[in-house]
C-alpha cells in the first residue's frame, strides 16, 4: 500500500521521508527543495507488518490549486493515482495556514493522518496545541511529530495509524459544496468560508505565548543579513569562508593523508607487475591507478564543501541569500528565486537546473536553466584546486575568485539573453517564505556529505576508470596500431585527435593537443580534466604528502604543462565556463523543453568559455609580457564573428519588437 | 606469464567498470554514481506509478543501511 | 495605501490586491493574504519589505507591496 507525504513547502516532508525510508534526498530548510514526486519502501521496524507500505513523498503545496509545475504533481498524484493513505505533514508553527490545504485534502475521502510536525519549536515558543480536540475538529488522527529528533518522534505512531486506516472512507469535516469552479467570485467566497472553517478551528485549539507579528530575535538576524548595504558584503565572505576551509585548509590536510595510501598502493603494485610488459605497467599503474588517484585524491576536497554547503542549506540562511540577491537579479530580468538554482549547482549543475521548476516565468526559467552551469560545480572543483596548486600556490582566491566570476557571467549572460530573446517588461512578484533560522543538523551534512562522497568514488571508479584507460591506449598507440615510440608521442590516435581541437585553442595560450584533449573528456565529466592530464602528462601524483601542500613540485608540473600562469588560468576558465557535462546537458534539455533555447544555451556557455579564455589569456600577457600572445588576429577574429552573431540577433529582434509595437499602435 | 594475469586484472577491472555503468545506465541513470539522480529521471510525468530508479534495486539497499 | 509606507509592525487589514495575474492573485490567498485579513510589516528592506501573514513570514518585493492595498 502507498502512503503520500503531502503538506505546505517546507513543512518536512522530505525529512520525515528519509527518515521512514532510511533514504537520503536532499533536504534544506527553504520552500521548494522537492520538485519530483519520490517513491520507496518504509523500513519495518516502524510498524513491523507483512504488507510492504511504500511511502510517496510529494512537491510542496499551499492548496490543491496548483500554482507551479511541481505544485501540480502533487495535487495531480493524489487526485489521480488514489493513494491508500495520507500522512499530512502540517507545520505546528503555523497551523493557521496549513490547515486550509488539509481540509481540502479531507475531502478526497482517503484515509488521512495528520502528523503536526516542528512540535519542537511550538514547545520552545510555549505554543500550545490540543492535539485531541484538533483531532475530534478534523474527523482525523492528529499525531505530534519531530522529524527531525532521532527518538522519540512520532514517527511510529503516524505510520502504524496510517497502516490501521487502511480501506477506510474518510469523513470530511468541511465540505465545500458544489460551486461552480469556472467562476472565480464563487471560487474565492468558497475558499473564504473554508478560510473561515480554518480560523474557527486554530482559535479553538491553539495557545500562544508569541505572537508571529511580533519582531522577534530572528527578524533581528534578519535585518542584518539583508541589509541593505551588509547583506551582499557578507554572502561573499560566507562564500569565501565554504571554499577557503574546503580548498586550502581542512580539505588538502585530510587530502595529504589521502594520497599517502594511494600512492603507498600505487607503488606496491608497481613494484608487483615490475617484470611484465610495459606497456601493461603503464595501463594499470599510469593510466588506471594514477588517472583515477589523481581524481580521489582531491575527493577530501569536495566532502569537505559539500558538508559546508549541507549545514548552509539546514540553516535557513539560503532563502535570506535570495532577498539579499533579487534586486540585484532584477535588474538582469531574473530574480532571487534563480539564486537557489544557482546555489544547489555549487554541488551538482543536474539538482540545480532541475530546481528552475520553482520558477513561474517561462522566460525567467529557461534564462536561470542555461546559465546554472556558469556556477562551478563539485566535479570542477578538483580541476580549481589542480590549478591553483600548480600555477598560484594554493591561494585560496583563486576559487572564490571562480566562483564570483561565475556571478558575474551568470548576470552578462542573462543580460544577453534578454537582449537575444526580446525582454518585454512584465510585471514580475517575487514573494519567498522566510524559514525560521535553526541550528544545523551535524548528522545530516555528514550523511550528505558521505553520499556524496560515494558518488564521486563511484564515478572515479567507473567512468573516470574507463576514459583513462582509453586515454592511456590512445596515447600508446598510433593508428597502425603500433606502440608510439619514445619521442614520437604526437603520432598517437589521442594526438591525432586532439591536434585540430588544439589548433582552435592556440588563441586561448593553450594549443597543446593533450590540453585539448583533456578538455574534451571533461564534457563526460569535468573531474576527467584531472585524470586525463595525469595520464597525459605522465604525472602520477598532484599532492605532495611530505611538505603538506596540495600539489606536490608546483613547479616540475608547470613546467611540464608548458604553458604560463596567465595561459593556466585560461585553461581553467575554458573548463569551467565552457558547456558542462552532458549529463547536465541533458538536464538542460528536460527543463528547458525547447530546442531552440537549448541550442542557444550550449552556444552561449561555448562562445562565452572561448571569449572568457582568450580575454584573460591576451590581456593577462600583455599585461605580463607587454605583447599579445600567440594567435591574436585569428582568435580576435573568432571572437569579433560571435560578438557579431550577437549583435546580429538582438538587431533581428529588436526589428521584430519594434514591428509588434507597430502592429499594436496600427491596431489601435 | 605476468603478462597474462596483468591483461586478466585490467581486463577485469574495465569490464567491472563498463558493466558498472551499463547496469547503472539502463536502469535510467543519468550520471553514474549520483545520489540524488532518483530525482533527475522521471522528467516526464507519464513516468508516474512506476519508479525509475532506486525503488527496492541494488541502490537502495545500498542506502539503507545508513 | 499600501504596504510599502506602512508602518513597521503595526496591524493592517488588507484592503484589496491589485494584480491582473490571477495565478497570483490566488496563490497569495493560499498563504492567506487576501482582503479582510490582517497583515503586518516587520520590517522594509532595499527591494522589499518583510512581512507576518497569519503565522508564516516572507519577503515580497516593491512591486507586490505596492499591490498590496491596506
Amino acid at each position: 500500500m502507498r502512503i503520500a507525504l503531502t503538506g505546505n513547502p517546507n513543512s518536512g516532508k522530505t525529512t520525515m521521508y528519509n527518515a521512514l525510508t532510511g533514504r537520503n534526498e536532499r533536504i534544506g530548510n527553504w520552500a521548494g527543495v522537492t520538485v519530483e514526486k519520490k517513491e520507496s519502501p518504509i523500513k519495518k521496524n516502524f510498524y513491523g507488518g507483512a504488507e510492504e507500505l511504500i511511502a510517496v513523498d510529494l512537491p510542496g503545496a499551499y492548496s490543491m490549486s496548483p500554482f507551479t509545475s511541481e505544485e501540480s504533481i502533487t495535487s495531480g498524484y493524489v487526485k489521480n493515482e488514489h493513494p491508500d493513505a495520507i500522512i499530512n505533514i502540517v507545520d505546528a508553527t503555523n497551523l493557521s495556514r496549513s490547515l486550509f490545504f488539509t481540509t481540502q485534502l479531507l475531502e478526497l475521502g482517503i484515509p488521512m493522518v495528520v502528523a503536526l510536525n516542528k512540535s519542537d519549536i511550538n514547545e520552545k515558543k510555549g505554543t500550545k496545541i490540543d492535539t485531541e480536540k484538533l483531532s475530534s475538529l478534523l474527523g482525523c488522527p492528529v499525531v505530534a511529530t519531530v522529524s527531525t529528533s532521532a527518538s522519540g518522534n512520532g514517527l511510529t505512531e503516524v505510520v502504524r495509524t496510517a497502516a490501521s486506516l487502511l480501506g477506510q472512507h474518510q469523513q470530511a469535516p468541511y465540505h465545500q459544496g458544489n460551486i461552480s469552479l469556472n467562476s472565480k467570485a464563487e471560487v474565492e467566497a468558497a475558499d473564504r468560508k473554508r478560510f473561515e472553517f480554518v480560523n474557527g478551528i486554530v482559535a479553538k485549539v491553539e495557545t500562544r505565548k508569541v505572537l508571529t507579528r511580533e519582531k522577534n530575535t530572528q527578524d533581528k538576524i534578519d535585518d542584518i543579513l539583508t541589509n541593505k548595504w551588509l547583506g551582499i558584503p557578507i554572502f561573499a565572505v560566507v562564500m569565501f569562508l565554504v571554499f577557503d576551509i574546503s580548498q586550502s585548509t581542512l580539505g588538502p590536510a585530510i587530502a595529504d593523508i589521502l594520497v599517502g595510501w594511494i600512492e603507498g598502493f600505487q607503488g606496491t603494485v608497481a613494484g608487483m607487475v615490475e617484470n611484465s610488459s610495459p606497456l601493461l605497467q603503464a595501463l594499470l599503474v599510469d593510466g588506471i591507478i594514477g588517472g583515477v588517484g589523481a581524481v580521489v585524491g582531491f575527493l577530501p576536497l569536495v566532502m569537505v564543501m559539500y558538508f559546508l554547503i549541507s549545514l548552509l542549506e539546514d540553516c535557513g540562511y539560503m532563502a535570506r541569500v535570495s532577498v539579499v540577491l533579487d534586486p540585484i537579479f532584477k535588474k538582469v530580468g531574473l530574480s532571487g528565486k534563480s539564486v537557489i538554482p544557482f546555489v544547489i549547482t555549487t554541488g551538482c549543475a543536474i539538482p540545480g537546473i532541475m530546481a528552475c521548476r520553482t520558477i513561474r516565468n517561462d522566460r525567467e526559467r529557461k534564462a536561470t536553466a542555461m546559465l546554472a552551469p556558469f556556477m562551478p560545480c563539485g566535479a570542477k572543483l578538483p580541476v580549481i584546486a589542480l590549478f591553483a596548486g600548480v600555477f598560484f600556490s594554493n591561494a585560496s582566491w583563486v576559487g572564490t575568485l571562480m566562483y564570483f566570476a561565475g556571478i558575474l557571467l551568470i548576470f552578462l549572460g542573462a543580460l544577453l539573453v534578454n537582449k537575444i530573446a526580446g525582454y518585454k517588461n512584465r510585471k514580475s512578484f517575487f514573494i519567498i517564505e522566510l524559514p525560521e533560522y535553526k541550528i544545523p543538523s551535524l548528522k545530516r551534512a555528514f550523511l550528505s556529505m558521505c553520499s556524496r562522497g560515494w558518488a564521486y568514488i563511484v564515478k572515479a571508479g567507473t567512468i573516470i576508470l574507463l576514459c583513462n584507460t582509453a586515454v592511456q591506449i590512445m596515447q600508446s598507440f598510433n593508428w597502425s596500431f603500433q606502440l608510439v615510440e619514445e619521442g614520437q608521442e604526437s603520432t598517437s590516435i589521442l594526438a591525432s585527435i586532439a591536434s585540430p581541437f588544439a589548433l582552435l585553442l592556440i588563441p586561448l595560450g593553450f594549443g597543446a593537443w593533450q590540453l585539448a584533449a583533456a578538455a574534451v573528456t571533461g564534457f563526460i565529466a569535468k573531474e576527467n580534466v584531472v585524470g586525463t592530464l595525469a595520464v597525459v602528462y605522465g604525472i602520477t601524483n598532484f599532492i605532495d604528502v611530505d611538505e603538506l601542500v596540495l600539489v606536490h613540485g608546483a613547479d616540475q608540473v608547470a613546467a611540464v604543462f608548458g604553458i604560463s600562469t596567465v595561459a593556466a588560468l585560461a585553461y581553467l576558465m575554458f573548463n569551467l565556463f565552457t558547456p558542462p557535462c552532458f549529463a547536465a546537458i541533458g538536464a538542460m534539455n528536460s527543463e528547458i523543453k525547447d530546442k531552440k533555447w537549448l541550442l542557444g544555451g550550449i552556444c552561449l556557455q561555448l562562445g562565452t568559455g572561448y571569449t572568457v579564455a582568450f580575454l584573460v589569456y591576451q590581456i593577462g600577457t600583455l599585461l605580463t609580457t607587454g605583447s599579445v600572445g600567440t594567435g591574436f588576429v585569428p582568435g580576435l577574429i573568432a571572437v569579433a564573428a560571435m560578438v557579431g552573431i550577437v549583435i546580429y540577433l538582438i538587431k533581428k529582434t529588436d526589428a521584430s519588437l519594434a514591428a509588434e509595437y507597430a502592429l499594436g499602435a496600427a491596431a489601435k | 606469464m605476468m603478462d597474462f594475469i596483468l591483461i586478466a586484472v585490467i581486463l577485469l577491472i574495465v569490464a567491472a567498470a563498463a558493466g558498472y555503468v551499463i547496469k547503472a545506465k539502463k536502469s535510467g541513470a543519468k550520471c553514474i554514481g549520483c545520489p540524488v539522480e532518483g530525482g533527475c529521471c522521471s522528467h516526464h510525468q507519464s513516468h508516474t506509478g512506476s519508479c525509475c530508479h532506486g525503488c527496492g534495486g541494488a541502490d537502495s539497499s545500498r542506502l539503507k543501511d545508513k | 495605501m499600501n504596504l510599502t509606507n506602512a508602518q513597521e509592525g503595526k496591524e493592517y487589514i488588507i484592503r484589496a490586491i491589485e494584480t491582473d495575474d490571477e495565478e497570483m492573485d490566488a496563490f497569495l490567498f493560499s498563504l492567506g493574504c487576501y482582503t479582510g485579513e490582517p497583515i503586518t510589516v516587520i520590517s522594509h528592506l532595499k527591494g522589499g519589505c518583510v512581512v507576518s501573514i497569519k503565522d508564516g513570514r516572507y519577503n515580497i518585493d516593491h512591486q507586490l507591496a505596492s499591490a498590496i492595498l491596506i
